[in-house]
């Protein structure tokens, strides 16, 4: 990978990242909006705009992220699955993803029923609140990944340490051989720490 | 004599132990507010449809 391109994918994910964030945002503004406002034009107003916010926004940035951070760990030594900080990024970003597919029918529900009827305050009320919950819930876990990325934490899997302790033998085991103090088919052989 | 281990032992960093716990509070706080049928509405758009129900609803309220 070209650090360009590399470049390139970090710039993706981060603008997908942070305009996921700024999405949820405006979308929970709405949803708080369409549960307190008295005016019928408002409350049918807020729920269409939030349907169309869910699939043509939110949705499609949801998929970026995951997608350009995934491509651009595999690209990097951070790796996928080395660092706990970048596997916690990638839970975090899939479950609130799994949530906002299963939620969509709902806000699309809402929506039509908005589109159909003059919702009163009581009607779909426990739904309603519902989006409330679950995009301030969404802007919260999706938080955490911004901060991960920030401070990256210090601490590395089972399976980084195992992947770094065989790079370490590998690349001791060229300087050997171009000290000419030992054989290649010697040294690259133990992967465990164990070797000679 | 084996080489002394290039890395030391693996053990898992006191924030991730933490931030473990947190997301097993969370996840039993939200199993037993379910439980309870206080779940922010769930039970109640499941239980007591809408009159003007239409088709789409009532496959989002057998969900």
């Amino acid at each position: 990978v070209t650090p360009s391109l590399r470049l390139f994918m970090l710039t993706a994910h981060i603008l997908s990242s942070v305009g996921l964030l700024g999405a949820i945002a405006a979308f929970l503004a709405l949803s708080i909006t369409g549960l307190t406002s008295q005016d019928a034009l408002t409350v049918r107003g807020v729920y269409l705009a939030m349907d169309l916010i869910a699939r043509l926004v939110i949705v499609p940035l949801a998929f970026a992220a995951l997608l350009t951070g995934v491509v651009q760990s595999l690209g990097t030594p951070w790796g996928l699955f080395r660092h706990y900080w970048v596997l916690l990024k990638l839970l975090l970003t899939v479950f609130a993803t799994t949530v906002l597919l299963l939620k969509m029918e709902l806000i699309r529900y809402v929506a039509n029923r908005a589109a159909s009827t003059t919702l009163s305050s009581a009607d779909l009320h426990d739904a309603r609140l519902q989006l409330v919950v679950h995009a301030a819930g969404g802007l919260l876990v999706l938080l955490v990944p911004v901060v991960l990325s920030v401070y990256k934490p210090r601490g590395m899997t089972r399976y980084g340490a195992r992947k770094l302790r065989e790079q370490r033998v590998l690349s001791q085991s060229h300087v050997r051989v171009r000290l000419g103090l030992s054989r290649p088919k010697r040294t690259l052989a133990p992967i465990n720490g164990q070797g000679s | 004599v084996a080489d002394p281990p290039l890395e030391p032992a693996h053990t898992t960093p006191r924030w991730v132990k933490i931030f473990g716990v947190v997301v097993i509070v969370l996840a039993v706080l939200m199993v037993i507010l379910h439980l309870t049928g206080n779940s922010f509405g769930g039970h109640a758009i499941f239980d007591h449809p809408p009159s003007s129900s239409s088709g789409t609803a009532r496959g989002v309220l057998s969900w």
